[in-house]
């Protein structure tokens, strides 16, 4: 599929018939520390050259299921396959990964070339060899003239480049990803976003990686797994996750949710809902409009509620309204654009939506 | 108030008292000991060609850095994995492992040293026993020999050895062996091309510590050791008592403090190695462009490692799970190197309610008759309480004196900071012996020999040092936006200072006074010299006792030196665990 050489995982006997892409697999794995179980019964399948993210707050498990796929820890039951192969009997430094840590875990006392050359020399590559994929590798992450350099005189952009080069030079089979971007400010997390985004494309590599930063998943991942209390909450793509969230849980976490439990109001929808559902919709599917406003031409696909404006926010190209309705307050997001009607706090407004946009979810 | 104002402009002034006390103990005496060693004014180096023309003189010098090398490997040889155990083991039983080792180091010194003579002595615990077994007719001569020296030296200098080590290993970021094992590099791999050479720093000055420490040792060869086993200090002690020979004591105490700065030197150069390559080459101070200046500040700097070490009794940070004292190998290992820190101790206390007329081990019956003798008899509890008298004044004096001069420091440039840091920390950096020398020079010109004022004074220029030490410490991490924050509230500064930093710094303030105390308590090389045979402090009455080994009563007094850093401990500890429950948010959860 990809044109990535298998010289390096010959030499690892331990796993010399994994494939170039192999899959990864969970098979009801748990993990106790004590009597807490910090991953409880975890089966979930990273596909050939997929991204994958594990999405959770902190407590959540995902950095548990990180550091037992590394080997760092061992299950305490089920188990870790790749390529259909166990790894119960591999200890993590034969497991051939490229591991993007948290903090980097760059060397502090050796120079980005020789932090580079760290994973070829423990695989016994020499030094000839060594030298020209340094150098490749560097160009890459452009980070060429960077080599001699110790890890504490590069930016934190910089690091994190160094990291991801480290982790990838030796061509591993599978990519971990902890918190990748989560040293960086906004800017630099988003430039990297893209970054990542096309080493990944080029690449190819089999990635898992463990966040709790929703849009860093939302970006980077062909799938995302969300896990809450050492359970998976759901597992989709990110447009069908955030469209469709199983789970309050699952709505909340990502985005922004009107979670409309006993509102005060008739929810109407086309579908009779599921037992043990409660309405959803998102901020941005509501539209504010003047209580004398006209009513639009799909009327009839659409539900009508009168509210009173408690707050209004301005954030640059949105804009955001508290509108309270019968019993609960909802959110309503909207594009700023010209000529808009701006509602202040008191005034009296009618919120409309389409039947078909409100989700259904398990609290 | 105004005067305060102008103390907040002026933050150097606040280390007036303290370089004042130190120049008229210390500073001054040494310059005019260093003049009289080179003949001044006619300025030769004729003593010092004296001092090397005699063949036994050559020989102590030699035995000196011979012994003190030795004990610094062996410190370096057991003290490195017991680190490493202790640090790598799980956070309750690496804070036990840690409590262990410092217990030790901060027990009297005299107490640890007469745990050996009753153990090795010709009628202590080995000889008893084996004489009971009938393994032996005779006692072994195990006492009075270069073994037992070691044996003593070592068991007082392993804590130090140890602190600075897992100091050094506690700073090393642990995803670091993570990474390198992802890496494909096995577990002894990782530990040698990342674990150590991040440790060295610590092995650094683990060892400058601890060889220095060594070069100074006066009573551990006086007591374990044969007559051939004397030190450069006892030499020079001896030359005191003797003839009082003014110039030939100058040589012998400078050439002491010249093979202490030589050998720093030389370790501080080979082990920075690769460190240096790593280390920020900005902010070199002009201190620094002197070679051996720069050297000197590097040792300098570490020596507040072991008392930075001790913070962590209450402060300790969750590392991986695996814990290598599963290891079997570990778990004996650190078990053995523990029996040798308290085993000695433990037989002291054992033996201290023995019901015999003298020592004997296992006794044959249980008594209080020593611990009644000590507080009965005048010359012992007299002791205690000229101890306990100079320790409370040395406390008060160089708390306040030491705390403001590190609040006076922490505000000073760093140029300025970091030399007279260096001044004030010399007198707990180099050779003990000299630094007697010196004191006693200086107290002779103030006329103070043999009294307890000369005392205090000779005691406080060390522990004004071990104050600044740690009260620094503590102000380097204290948030000096704390007191902007005061300020902007209407504080004044000196309401700042006291409703502010004060209660903030606090536990730093409280654990220099408990070290200084410590400091005074123990001191027994200086306030031998300095006493004049007048006044007699505790360690001098116990070291009179442990040459002549008459009276059982110094079990007793070990005994109950022994509980003095188990009760400071618990004040530390109250006094840390208090602010920290009051500084930091509950430890996040276990696994995120």
């Amino acid at each position: 599929m990809h044109g990535t050489p298998p010289v390096l995982l010959s030499e690892v006997d331990a796993l010399e018939k994994i494939p170039v892409l192999p899959q990864i697999e969970f098979r009801g794995v748990t993990k106790m520390y004590g009597a807490v179980a910090a991953v409880r019964d975890l089966s979930l399948t990273v596909r050939r050259g997929e991204f994958l993210t594990i999405l959770g707050p902190s407590g959540s498990g995902k950095t548990t299921a990180l550091m037992l796929l590394a080997g760092f820890e061992a299950p305490t039951a089920g188990d870790i396959l790749i390529a259909g192969r166990s790894l119960a009997a591999v200890p993590s430094y034969r497991r051939d990964q490229g591991i993007v840590f948290q903090s980097y875990a760059l060397f502090p006392h050796l120079t980005v070339t020789r932090n580079l050359e760290f994973p070829l020399e423990m695989r016994g590559i020499n030094a000839a060899e060594r030298t020209t994929r340094v150098r490749r590798m560097l160009e890459r992450v452009h980070l060429a003239e960077f080599g001699g350099r110790m890890p504490s005189q590069l930016s934190g952009g910089q690091q994190q480049r160094v990291a991801l080069a480290r982790a990838l030079i030796a061509d591993p089979p599978f990519l971990l990803l902890d918190e990748p971007l989560g040293a960086l400010d906004r800017n630099l997390r988003e430039q990297m976003q893209v970054e990542m985004k096309s080493l990944h494309k080029e690449f190819g590599i089999t990635t898992m990686c463990v966040t709790h930063d929703q849009e860093e998943a939302l970006t980077l991942s062909d799938r995302i797994v969300v896990m809450r209390a050492g359970r998976i909450e759901q597992t989709d793509t990110p447009e069908a996750l955030y469209d469709r969230p199983a789970t309050c849980f699952v709505a909340n976490f990502l985005g922004e949710a009107n979670i409309l439990e006993n509102p005060g109001f008739k929810v109407e929808s086309d579908a009779t809902p599921p037992s043990g559902t409660v309405a959803m919709i998102r901020p941005e599917r509501i539209y504010v409009a003047a209580g004398s406003a006209p009513k639009r031409a799909d009327a009839d696909q659409r539900q009508y509620v009168a509210g009173t404006v408690e707050d209004m926010i301005y954030a640059g190209p949105l804009r955001k309204y508290y509108v309270r309705v019968g019993r609960s307050v909802l959110i309503v997001r909207e594009h700023v654009a010209a000529g808009q009607q701006i509602f202040r706090s008191g005034d009296e407004v009618r919120l409309d939506w389409l039947r078909c946009d409100v989700r259904f979810v398990t609290a | 108030m105004k005067t305060f104002q102008k103390f907040g402009q002026m933050p150097i002034v606040l280390t007036v008292p303290a370089l004042a006390i130190l120049l008229v103990v210390f500073g001054i005496p040494i310059l005019l000991l260093f003049l009289t060693s080179i003949n001044a004014p006619d300025f030769s180096a004729k003593n010092y060609y004296m001092f090397f023309g005699q063949p036994a003189n050559v020989r102590v010098l030699f035995q000196t850095i011979e012994v003190s090398v030795v004990a610094t490997l062996i410190c370096l040889i057991v003290g490195y994995p017991t680190a490493y155990l202790i640090v790598t083991a799980s956070k309750s039983v690496r804070t036990t492992l840690i409590v262990l080792v410092l217990v030790p180091y901060l027990t009297s010194g005299l107490a640890r040293t007469y745990a050996w003579i009753v153990i090795l002595g010709d009628r202590g615990v080995i000889n008893n026993l084996l004489l009971q077994l009938g393994l032996i007719h005779s006692p072994l001569q195990l006492i009075y020999n270069t073994t037992a020296v070691y044996l003593g030296m070592v068991h007082i200098m392993l804590p130090v050895m140890i602190l600075p080590l897992v100091s050094a290993m506690m700073g090393i970021d642990r995803s670091l062996m993570a990474a390198a094992r992802s890496m494909g590099a096995r577990p002894l791999t990782a530990f040698w091309r990342v674990f150590f050479p991040l440790s060295l720093p610590g092995v650094r000055s683990g060892s400058l510590l601890v060889f220095v420490f060594c070069l100074g040792f006066y009573v551990t060869p006086a007591a374990l050791g044969g007559l051939g086993d004397a030190m450069l200090s006892n030499f020079i002690a001896g030359q005191v008592s003797s003839s009082f020979n003014i110039s030939r004591i100058a040589t012998s105490a400078f050439i002491l403090l010249a093979v202490a700065v030589a050998v720093l030197s030389m370790l501080g150069l080979n082990l920075m190695g690769a460190q240096a390559r790593a280390a920020a080459p900005a902010r070199r101070s002009w201190v620094v462009r002197l070679p051996i200046l720069g050297r000197l500040k590097r040792y300098f700097g570490e020596f507040p490692n072991p008392y930075r070490a001790k913070l962590w009794t209450t402060q300790l940070y969750q590392v991986g799970d695996d814990s290598r004292l599963s290891n079997v190998f570990g778990t004996v290992f650190v078990l053995l190197v523990m029996v040798y820190l308290h085993f000695p101790g433990l037989i002291v206390i054992v033996m201290s309610f023995s019901a015999g007329t003298f020592l004997e081990f296992p006794p044959t019956g249980l008594s209080l008759q020593w611990y009644r003798s000590f507080f009965a008899d005048p010359s012992w509890n007299g002791a205690a309480w000229t101890s306990v008298q100079i320790g409370v004044a040395v406390t008060i004096l160089s708390t306040i004196v030491g705390t403001l001069a590190a609040y006076g420091l922490n505000r000073t440039q760093p140029r300025v900071r970091g030399f007279l840091t260096m001044a004030i920390l010399t007198p707990v950096t180099i050779p003990v012996i000299v630094v007697g020398i010196a004191t006693y020079l200086g107290l002779v010109n103030l006329g103070l020999i043999g009294s307890k004022t000369g005392i205090v004074l000779a005691h406080s220029i060390g522990a004004i040092g071990i104050v600044v030490v740690i009260v620094s410490a503590t102000l380097a991490n204290f948030d000096r936006r704390l007191e902007k924050a005061a300020k902007s509230m209407r504080a004044g500064p000196l309401r700042t200072f006291m409703r502010v930093t004060l209660p903030l710094i606090r536990p730093g303030i409280v654990g220099g006074a408990v070290f200084a105390f410590l400091q005074s308590f123990d001191e027994f090389v200086v306030t031998s010299l300095v006493s004049g045979y007048s006044i007699r402090t505790l360690p001098l009455k116990m070291y009179e006792n442990l040459r002549n080994q008459i009276d059982p009563t110094i079990a007793a007094v070990s005994s109950l030196l022994m509980l003095v850093p188990v009760l400071w401990l618990i004040v530390l500890y109250l006094t840390w665990w208090r602010s920290r429950q009051r500084d930091h948010h509950p430890l996040p959860e276990l696994a995120a």
